[in-house]
């Protein structure tokens, strides 16, 4: 048994009625969408047209949606439906990121996500999902795809079919019959602030008309959808950045104390590990509070899904801790850290600083954050967090401390391997069009005056010169904390506009 | 699993192989169906429910729903398709399933309300139903003993039954009360149709059809929605090319092949032009014509010197309408030519297999709008599309309208406060001029009954009826019955609330297809209550039981108000609601049905016995009964031996007569029934349009609308305003309490050609301001390539308003707006604020993330009545500016005396005549609750 639906554009006339009965059926609230018709138009008057596609969940048979959930609260059922556990859910929407189709919302009575489950409750009773049953021109078809008897098996087999986004690898097992392409490719649409019959809600993922979205040679105009909110904000931003501080401190500390041979003091033994800890604790209070469900983060432990890297990162996370923990006990009550703590420590900190880039990469849906450098460059922020942090620290306590050069060194290479990463960001080929234009939304979109003057001006490249001047002792070395808070600021600002530019690509 | 379901057969094709997913629950197990709560799920939590039919409420298609009645909380859970019926078929549109909202609306009106200050003033008190019903009664009672007949008006927007059973009602009181809403809705194609065959309606059979042609948008609204949608799609799946004459890019023009943009009030040229063609290239059927259209009588009457051939005949076609030529049609159209021409032999190639409708659409919008159904119907007849299957039949062979106990005699009482002299023609009420023929003391109310009516937001001029609403000298009482707020119930002295779709008894059928079927609409809570063992007297008492209020359903209403009216039976009323199973006792509603169900369905007390039921509980149980499928050419149908004798036959005309009624005519020497015409033939030729003076349309032909290009100076900005359109999702002002429909729906912009845009300098989103005859409205604009240049559309459904904060209106939907008259006849609307969250028991309501309420264009609308078939004329001829600094989204201005001034212009149009014995109208014309025939005549002659 593997269940899929057949919908067929060339009967559908856009009429709402699967919207409304799947509304009805699941007492779906006001605002958010288990499946909807959208309506785009083409062509000039009069030749011109309008078309509709009926969108929902694909019940994906390698769904990304279950493989970052870090409750299971998704989860396919043998038979190929891809269901959900609302008792389970915390409410992350992870989910709503790793979806490339938009399928996913917040119930907003439940606080937990949702979808279409293609009604396995009544699949149960033997009976056909409410939207199959209602539509008057009989456009959506639901079966068993594995039955070559079945209806929508015979359409697969004999029409013309086309699912959306092949290239995410997903497997999606509803296939549109009669299609019009441009439904199918969000970015090739153009939008205005308005629809046809509705207001257009201002959350929508940077789908705004003067975004630098837009394709110039856009053919169709997306005429009515529904809302699609942006799923993460500030916190996941600031997150990233307590992370860095956090994993940076003792990974810029042990660097130091092996590499560099500096020698333990009060700044390496307890305000590094300190600063780890409250850093970490700053992260998980975070990550925590970004959960619609925080009375649930529990479950990540006790109902883990070892798929999903929100959950390795928790291991990891809390494995820094302990570790962390452990370095600053040795500090207080030893005065020195053993050199194997403080490499399981930095490497601890690294998996901290990088398991990011795992669960970014998990977030299906959005092509910027697959990026391989964002690996390295996560590593890179937490060099740069970590330096500046010390620099800072250092350099409060003791303010001409000329020790704390080698940081200046960590930190003024780490800035500029910074802005290589970022400069190979933009300038590399893009492996999608969603990358492209997320990339010329951080470039020359709404978000590029932010991203050259704070991130790159003040955050990375003013900073550079004033750790290169005081490296070459041209000014005080109090100047390099200048250089740290600006570099801090700047990567505060990279993450809030990665985290944007990542989430500006409409997805349906 | 029992398979019995009277499905329609090609509802059959969809199942699936065994073991594969059914659509519906086995009809067996409906009254104890158990099914896993939603909600709960993946829980495994069960829910019992009885699954009872009914009829949806929200358009006048009656589809069917099925009511899942949770059985331990007795309450709706959801409406589903209801599989066994023959119209729906099982499924709905999403006003089907929104059902529930309109149920749980937490703003909904539960009690009647008494309007303790002057109307419009807002102060409403809790009433009785006794105190209502005794104080109507007794008004009604000393109008019908002072002689005051025609002061009792029932005004109804959607009646929700068949008018017959409110017939059986007015008629037993003696009155001729019936006004409806049909002059500002259907009236103009109704008219075009009749003057053809008698019946004004059509009915399509799309699903056979070879080539579809619509000047309607059936695959989004109209009569009727979801059952024609499924029959159009079927159609073109299986072949048939659609085209589509709409001016705007509807959803279904969307769905066309061709879609011909035509400038409004030109598409009976463009009709015409496509006659000419098949004319002209003898792509036509020339024995149908000659069998079925009354030539003859055109040549008789109008080439007497002629020889009286169907030759000549076919030359004298070719002569007249050689003048709409495609080139001419594309002149006026602004459509292309050549396009015009390929529809034309699309329309030959598919020849029987035509299917047509019009139902609003230009019929509504212009002066001479019934002339677009007549040509429309020409085509029909040239290729001989009548009756056929996938051609188009009168409406009546596919509706079956079953007689309800003790008809009374029809009355001799005829009402001109609704069938006023001057339109004679009319084909329905005048019903949209009351307030000027209130305002010129044509006659007044005492009681004043609006039934699921909102005239004062739906109709034109929705400030003269405030005026004439307000004038409690002009309206007695004005009683609303409705399930929900409207503008107009703001202006009520009583509003009653009355079920919705699940919450009444109410027999329906419509011509969905080549079929005749009833639908059984049912109180399903009362049902399911009884079930369980309770009885009741009455619906509201089980309403009461469940928690509903004291909501009642009409019928009951009207018998309990008729025993009151005549309480001793001494005037003849009340013999008209006693029991027929126990004589001189107050008829329960259960045994109305039965006995209909008894005696007036053919097949269905078989049908029932078959399954070891009463034909009472088989509709209860499926909600509908096929009487009669595959419904062709009943026109050909022989006259028998029996209905032959005592007959004679017109040596001229060939009209069958019997008892001096025509019954048929003969064709080529055998008698059949023919169409229900003067002539009994398709005519072509009307005479009675040239004996009502209208010689000059008494055969198809184009009427300049008032709109046409010649009347609009672009150069002056003047623009046409088409303001008609519906949207798949909302019903006229009944769908504001459902929020699942009003988040998908709810606004209004301008449409406008992104040519004229600039030309405004205005973009999307921008303000403008639409002057019309009588006032303006400030709205946005939606620029689109969708609408012809020099045409602007706004959807007819938005821009509802309330005047109280927290009364008076479905927080969903309306804005709250400062009504205010700033000099006498000069009103002036602003919005306060638009649609905002607030707090109920449906937390929904806090969650509202619609701001928009549309723009309320009718108001700014002056009445346009065409002189011929009573419609009112829609388009609006404009000016559009960009909107000044001091306008506002959503103003409104109206002065009602030029409202009054255009009235009289377009009274002056009418060409006021009697017929022959001073016969205030034709008496073969179609009569909604036709009076008894002395009725026609002028009194005194």
């Amino acid at each position: 048994m593997r269940y899929g639906f057949v919908i067929d554009q060339d009967r559908c006339i856009g009429c709402h009625a699967c919207t409304v009965a799947c509304k009805e059926e699941h007492q779906v609230p006001v605002g958010v969408f288990r499946t909807w018709v959208k309506h785009i138009e083409k062509g000039e008057f009069p030749h011109s047209s309008r078309h509709y596609g009926v969108m929902r969940c694909n019940h994906c048979d390698d769904s990304p949606c279950t493989e970052i959930c870090p409750t299971s609260a998704l989860y396919q059922r043998t038979d190929g439906i891809v269901d959900f556990d609302n008792r389970r859910c915390i409410g992350c929407k992870a989910c709503m990121q790793a979806c490339p189709y938009d399928a996913l919302y917040i119930d907003p009575n439940h606080n937990t996500a949702a979808k279409c489950n293609f009604c396995a409750h009544r699949v149960e009773m033997r009976l056909e999902p409410a939207c199959v049953i209602v539509c008057p021109t009989q456009a959506i078809l639901a079966g068993d795809l594995e039955n070559p008897a079945s209806k929508v098996s015979r359409v697969v087999a004999t029409q013309k079919v086309s699912v959306r986004k092949p290239q995410k690898g997903t497997q999606p097992k509803l296939f549109y019959v009669g299609v019009e392409g441009d439904l199918l490719e969000p970015t090739r649409l153009s939008r205005a602030d308005t629809y046809l019959w509705s207001d257009r809600r201002e959350q929508y993922a940077g789908a705004s008309a003067n975004d630098g979205v837009n394709l110039a040679g856009a053919l169709a105009r997306e005429v009515y959808d529904v809302p699609h909110p942006t799923p993460w904000g500030w916190r996941i931003a600031a997150y990233l950045w307590s992370k860095a501080v956090a994993a940076g401190a003792l990974l810029v500390a042990a660097v130091l104390l092996t590499l560099a041979g500096q020698t333990a003091s009060t700044l390496f033994n307890i305000v590094c590990p300190a600063g780890a800890l409250v850093g970490l604790a700053v992260t998980s209070a975070l990550l925590v509070f970004d959960l619609k469900r925080p009375d649930r983060f529990f479950y990540l432990i006790t109902k883990p899904n070892f798929r999903s890297w929100l959950v390795i990162g928790t291991y990891f996370l809390i494995g820094y801790g302990v570790l962390a923990s452990a370095w600053l006990l040795f500090g207080i009550f030893l005065g020195s850290v053993p050199r194997v703590l403080q490499w399981l420590a930095a490497g601890f900190a690294v998996a901290s600083a990088c398991y990011s880039a795992f669960l970014f990469a998990q977030a299906k849906g959005r092509d910027l954050w697959q990026s391989p450098l964002f690996l390295w460059h996560l590593l890179v922020q937490a060099f740069v967090a970590g330096s500046s942090t010390i620099l800072i620290m250092g350099i409060l306590m003791d303010p001409t401390a000329g020790a704390l050069r080698p940081a200046i060194l960590i930190l003024l290479i780490s800035l500029i391997v910074s802005l290589a990463m970022n400069m190979g960001e933009i300038a590399l080929p893009h492996i999608s069009e969603d990358v492209r234009i997320a990339t010329r939304v951080l470039i020359h979109g709404r978000l590029s005056r932010r991203f050259w003057g704070l991130v790159i001006g003040i955050g990375i490249i003013a900073p550079i010169i004033l750790a290169a001047l005081a490296m070459l002792g041209a000014v005080p070395i109090a100047f390099a904390m200048i250089a740290a808070v600006l570099a801090l600021a700047g990567l505060w600002w990279f993450e809030e506009l990665w985290v944007k530019a990542g989430q500006s690509v409409p997805l349906s | 699993m029992k398979d019995h379901l009277p499905l329609n057969p090609q509802a059959l094709d969809l199942d699936e192989p065994a073991g594969g997913l059914s659509s519906y629950p086995p009809s067996d197990r409906w009254d104890n169906w158990t099914e896993y709560d939603p909600a709960r799920w993946p829980e495994k939590v069960e829910k019992h429910y009885s699954l009872i039919p009914t009829i949806c409420f929200n358009c006048e298609a009656a589809c069917g729903l099925l009511a899942y009645v949770d059985k331990d909380k007795m309450r709706v859970q959801k409406f589903e398709g209801n599989p066994a019926h023959p119209g729906s078929r099982g499924r709905n549109c999403a006003k089907g399933p929104a059902t529930i909202n309109q149920v749980n609306d937490p703003e909904r009106i539960l009690y009647p309300l008494r309007q303790t200050g002057k109307r419009g003033e807002g102060k409403w008190e809790r009433v009785t139903w006794d105190e209502v019903l005794d104080d109507l009664a007794s008004r009604i009672r000393l109008a019908l003993q002072e002689g005051r007949k025609n002061e009792i008006m029932y005004h109804v927007g959607r009646p929700g039954h068949e008018l017959i059973y409110n017939q059986r009602v007015l008629h037993a009181w003696g009155i001729d009360g019936h006004n409806s809403h049909t002059n500002v809705c259907s009236a103009g194609a109704r008219t075009g149709y009749a003057f053809w065959h008698g019946f004004d309606r059509p009915s399509p059979d799309h699903s056979h059809a070879r080539f579809i042609l619509l000047l309607s948008s059936h695959l989004e609204a109209g009569h009727y929605f979801n059952p024609h949608a499924q029959r159009i799609i079927d159609g073109k799946m299986d072949g048939a090319k659609v085209c589509v004459i709409d001016t705007r890019l509807s959803n279904t023009a969307s769905k066309a092949d061709y879609w011909l943009s035509t400038w409004p009030g030109s598409e009976s040229a463009v009709l015409l032009a496509m006659c000419n063609v098949l004319l002209q290239e003898n792509l036509f059927d020339r024995e149908f014509v000659r069998r079925w259209v009354n030539w003859e009588e055109y040549l008789r009457e109008e080439h007497p010197a002629r020889p009286q051939t169907f030759e000549t005949f076919l030359e004298v076609l070719k002569e007249i309408y050689a003048r709409y030529t495609p080139e001419f049609a594309a002149q006026e159209s602004g459509a292309d030519p050549r396009m015009i021409v390929e529809v034309a032999h699309e329309v030959g190639r598919a020849g029987h297999a035509l299917s047509t409708h019009v139902w609003r659409n230009a019929a509504a919008g212009n002066l001479g709008g019934w002339q677009v159904a007549r040509a429309l119907e020409f085509l029909a007849v040239l290729v001989g599309a009548v009756g056929t299957p996938g051609g188009t039949s009168p409406s009546a062979w596919n509706k079956f309208i079953p007689t309800p106990p003790m008809m009374p005699p029809p009355p001799n009482a005829w009402n001109e406060l609704m069938w006023a002299r001057e339109y004679p023609l009319a084909f329905f009420e005048m019903s949209f001029l009351l307030p000027h023929f209130l305002k010129e003391g044509r006659g007044k109310l005492a009681v004043y009954f609006s039934r699921v009516y909102n005239p004062v937001w739906t109709n034109p001029d929705g400030l003269s009826w405030i005026e004439a609403l307000t004038d409690e000298s002009k309206v007695g009482r004005h009683a609303c019955l409705t399930p929900t707020w409207s503008e107009t119930a703001w202006f009520a002295d009583y509003v009653l609330p009355m079920g919705h779709a699940s919450e009444r008894h109410d027999l329906m059928s419509q011509e969905t297809h080549a079929a005749r079927w009833v639908g059984f609409r049912q109180p399903v809570l009362r049902l399911a209550l009884e079930r369980q063992g309770k009885k009741f007297n009455s619906t509201y008492e089980a309403h009461r039981e469940a928690g509903l209020g004291e909501v009642w359903e009409e019928d009951e209403f009207w018998i309990e108000l008729s025993w009151r009216v005549d309480p001793d039976g001494k005037m003849g009323i009340r013999r008209y609601f006693e029991s027929p199973y126990r004589p001189g006792e107050k008829i329960r509603i259960d045994e109305y049905y039965r006995w209909i169900f008894e005696n007036s369905v053919p097949g269905l007390p078989q049908a029932a016995s078959s399954e070891g039921l009463t034909p009472l509980d088989y509709m209860r149980k499926y909600g509908a009964f096929l009487v009669e499928n595959n419904i062709y050419e009943l026109h050909r149908k022989a006259l028998k031996p029996e209905e032959m004798q005592g007959s004679t036959v017109d040596p001229v005309t060939h009209v069958v007569k019997k008892n001096g009624a025509p019954i048929g005519v003969e064709v080529d020497g055998s008698a059949v029934a023919g169409f229900p015409t003067p002539s009994r033939k398709l005519e072509f030729y009307s005479k009675t349009l040239k004996d009502w003076h209208w010689p000059e349309h008494s055969i198809p032909g184009y009427i300049k609308s008032h709109v046409h290009r010649d009347n609009i100076d672009a150069a002056k900005g003047e623009m046409l305003l088409l303001p008609t359109f519906r949207l798949p999702t909302l019903i006229h002002t009944r769908s504001g309490n459902a929020k699942w429909l009003y988040e998908i729906s709810h606004k209004n912009p301008v449409w406008l050609h992104p040519q004229d845009a600039s030309r405004l300098g205005v973009v999307t989103g921008d303000l403008v301001r639409v002057q019309t005859a009588i006032g303006y409205f400030v709205d946005r604009v939606w620029a689109t390539e969708g609408m012809r240049p020099g045409v602007i559309a706004c959807s007819h459904h938005l821009g509802r308003w309330r005047l109280k904060e927290d009364f008076g209106g479905e927080r969903w939907s309306t804005a709250l707006v400062d009504l205010k008259q700033i000099e006498p006849g000069k009103w002036m609307m602003r919005t306060i604020h638009g649609i905002q969250p607030f707090e109920s028991a449906d937390p929904d309501s806090s969650r509202i993330h619609w701001e928009d309420a549309g723009v309320h264009q009718n108001l700014t609308f002056p009445v346009q009545p065409d002189p011929i078939s009573g419609q009112h004329c829609w388009h609006q001829k404009v000016t559009v500016t960009k909107a000044r600094a001091e306008d506002r989204y959503g103003d409104v201005f109206v002065d009602t005396n030029r409202a009054h001034e255009e009235y009289r212009r377009w009274l002056q149009m009418t060409r006021a005549v009697t017929g022959s014995g001073n016969l205030r109208r034709p008496l073969w014309m179609i009569r909604v609750y036709r009076p008894a025939p002395e009725a026609f005549y002028l009194p005194g002659k």
